[in-house]
Order: structure tokens, then sequence, then C-alpha cells
């Protein structure tokens, strides 16, 4: 079945984003294409999943922390969207309930695929040390240029591993899809006070993690950072190196 | 603002705790009602940032996290080449259903919708005609009209008795239990209803 062409516009990677909004920039809005789908018109179920698969994706990857997990997240999450699609009666937007079929099989694919300790063990580990503050530093210089350190991005990716399942799935929905205490609260069916807990838990160890990559860094970042003129006789252990983070990245 | 965690005991308003911390967390994050709600609390943190220079830059380091974790996965998902989603969507295209034309088909999608509820009506059905029969003038009474002669059970009434399931308790989820006796024996029909956690689904 053939229906109407719709006006796709070449969204760049960019504007797939959470932070940038894609309503009234689209030709065509999603309730649109929404009706459309649910008549069976594939050209408009294809256009919404133009649309949103990249952001869906990113979301997935924060959870699932696997890209081929991930991508069968997202595969998984359009199947089940279209399927259902004619029970969505637009009371949110489709990206909202898109994003919540796809936290729910990336937590479900989570428990069936479990990788690492059960929870609560994790929790409990976590839990022990929970008077402790969020200590008044931060990373030098642009995140932005932060980002683009190998390094850095790695023990990004080590502190999300380590986090538990809860806590990263909290931090993933806030920090991508900026959801409310009580969005979130309702998506994990807890209370507010446990999501804020997740939240605050899984920031600190996020913050910790990435401070002790500046303050003890390996004789690569070091290198990497001066331009191995004083790789072979910095003390990284021993001196403040966080302090020369920043000119250093400077550089690029 | 609301459920904020423990502070530690005689922490002072400049003494760092993961409480306090709570609060500052909650103003980063745009949560906590500021005085202009009439919220005095909030205004409280909003008065320490202002003069504690450490909780501005944890409120910074709040906010970099946030950067830094958003970043990070956009450019891992950026990452992934056009060919791979467009290879997903063909999959994905695949195993679409098609949509509803016949006649069949449409009864098919309209019990597909309303499943539950056939399926609980008929139970109930059931269940009302099993009662029904149960409960029909003339049923002799098994208690006194045994036969005669049989020899008289002396166990006590909760060993004879058929254990039966009252309720269930189904996290997420509602549950139905529903116990039949008949000429056959006892039935206990459970019925488990998930929880609608996504619209529709």
């Amino acid at each position: 079945m053939r229906g109407p062409c719709y006006d796709r516009p070449r969204v760049n990677k960019a504007g797939q984003r959470a932070s940038i909004p894609t309503h009234g920039r689209d030709p065509v809005d999603d309730r649109d294409l929404v009706l459309g789908a649910q008549r069976g018109d594939r050209d408009a179920f294809k256009t919404l999943f133009e649309r949103y698969h990249r952001r869906a994706y990113t979301l997935a990857l924060g959870v699932v922390r696997h890209q081929d997990d991930a991508m069968d997240v997202v595969q998984d999450a359009f199947i089940k969207a279209h399927k259902y699609l004619d029970k969505f009666e637009g009371s949110s937007s489709f990206y909202t309930w898109l994003y919540r079929i796809v936290m729910n099989l990336a937590i479900d694919h989570l428990r069936k695929h479990r990788r690492v300790k059960p929870v609560e063990l994790d929790e409990m580990r976590i839990e022990s040390d929970g008077d402790d503050p969020l200590l008044p530093r931060i990373l030098g210089g642009n995140p932005g240029r932060a980002l683009l350190d190998k390094q850095i991005r790695g023990r990004i990716d080590q502190a999300l591993d380590e986090l538990s399942e809860n806590h990263r799935a909290v931090l993933v929905m806030r920090e991508l899809e900026g959801l409310s205490y009580e969005d979130m609260a309702q998506a994990m069916s807890c209370s507010k006070g446990t999501i804020m807990s997740r939240l605050f838990h899984a920031r600190r160890n996020m913050q910790k993690r990435l401070l002790d990559l500046i303050d003890h860094p390996s004789a690569e970042l070091v290198a990497e950072l001066t331009g191995g003129v004083e790789a072979e006789d910095t003390p990284a252990n021993d001196e403040a190196p966080a302090k020369r983070v920043p000119a250093a990245r400077s550089r690029s | 603002m609301s459920e904020r965690g423990p502070v530690k005991a005689g922490a002072g308003p400049d003494v760092p705790s993961a409480g306090a911390d709570l609060e500052l967390m909650e103003h980063a994050d745009g949560e906590a009602n500021g005085a202009a709600d009439g919220d005095p609390a909030g205004a409280d943190v909003a008065a320490r940032i202002g003069r504690d220079p450490d909780a501005r830059v944890k409120v910074a380091a709040i906010q970099q996290i946030g950067e830094l974790v958003r970043g990070h996965l956009e450019l891992s998902a950026d990452a992934v080449h056009d060919a791979k989603f467009a290879a997903m969507w063909r999959r994905i295209d695949d195993q679409l259903e098609a949509p509803a034309t016949g006649l069949w088909s449409r009864v098919a999608r309209w019990f597909d919708r309303y499943r539950g509820h056939v399926i609980t009506g008929a139970v109930s059905a059931g269940a009302v005609a099993a009662l029904a029969l149960i409960l029909r003038p003339g049923t002799p009474d098994a208690g006194f009209a045994g036969r005669p002669g049989a020899a008289i059970d002396v166990r006590p009434v909760a060993l004879r008795a058929t254990p039966e399931i009252d309720s269930l308790d189904t996290p997420g989820g509602s549950s139905t239990v529903i116990n039949l006796d008949d000429e056959d024996g006892h039935t206990t029909v459970i019925w488990v209803t998930p929880a609608d956690t996504v619209e529709g689904i």
C-alpha cells in the first residue's frame, strides 16, 4: 500500500538529538505520520523511523552498553511500536511513547542477558557509602574538548559500565532525555526519592571515576597531553596534573 | 522541594553531606522551587550557592557530568554508519504486519484489541454459571445426605477441606482468583492481568 509522499527532510545527526526539538521544523508533524502509519502507510512509519532511530539508539546504547544489543533493542522497539500503533492515542508525543518502549526493552534485555552481578548487590555496595558528598571539583576546560580525548571517553564508558542497571538507566534518562524526577519515577515504577538517590549516586560515582583519571593519569595520557615531551620524567601519580590538562587539551 | 535524603546529624549548611548535595542536585536539575515559589528551603539552597564557592563548583560539576555523558553517548551513536540503520529498517520492514483489510482481519484486530475484556467477560460468565449450578435448589447436602453406612470422616475440618487460594499477590498487575466446586471436584481459576506500563501495550 502506497501512501502520500511525505516530504522527508534530511535531518542531520545533530538534529536528531534530544536537545533539539523536531516539532515545528519538520514539514510533516509526527501526529500526521502516526495517523498515516495507523492507516497502514509504511512510508509514514519509515519517516518516523528515520526521524528517531538514532536518538532511540543513543538511549538504548546508554542503558545496555553494547552496540549490537542496542541495535537489537531499537529494532524490536520499532517493530513493537508499529504493532501497537493503533493503540497509541496521542496523549504524549510519539517519541515519548517510543522512548518508553525502548527503555522497557533495554531494561528487559539487561535482565535477560545479565552480564554483571545482580542489581541488589551492586546497589547495596553503592548505598554503603551513601553519605559521601559530591566533590567540589570539575574537570578543567571545555567538556566538548574533553570528549576528544580517547582516555576520558574510555573512562566514561568504564564508569557507565560500573554503574548498576538502575543507576545507569536513571542517569541516561536524565542526561539524554532531560526527564523530570517525577517522569523517571513513573517510568521506573519507583518513588521520586529513589530516583533522586539513584541519580545522585550515579553522578557522584561518575565524578569519582573521571577525577581519578585526571589525578592518576596513565603514562600514555600524560604523553598525549604533553606531546610526549614530559612523558619520561613526569611524576604522573604524585603531582596534580589536572591543572595541566586544560592547557594541554587546548591544542585541539 | 521534596523527598530529600537524610542530612548528616550536626551538619550545618556549610558542612558538605550527601543530603545537602541532594538539594544542590535538585537545584541544578531545575527541580527545586525557589524563593519566588514561597519555598524557604529552595531559597536556602539558592543562598548557599550564592555564598559557598564549593556549592557553585558542585552545581557546575553536575552539569559537566551531564554534558560529558550526553556528549559521549551521542558521539558513540553518531559513529554508527547509516548503512547499519538502513539494514535495520529493511529488517523491520520485513517484519511489519500488513494492515488489516478483510473482514476477518478486522475482526481479529478487534479481538486482539479487546481480548482482555472478552476473556474477562467469558470467565465471569462461566463463574456465574458455575455458581448457579452449585446453588440451584434441591442439591443434596453432602454433609448430611451421605450414603447410609458410610464411614464418618473424623479428620479435623481443616484437613478435610480442600486447600483454597483466596488471593494472589501479583506485583505489576492484578489478579482474580475464582474457586469452583462441582461434582468433578474443586477447580481454581487464576486470572492475571499485567499492568500497562506503556500506553496501549
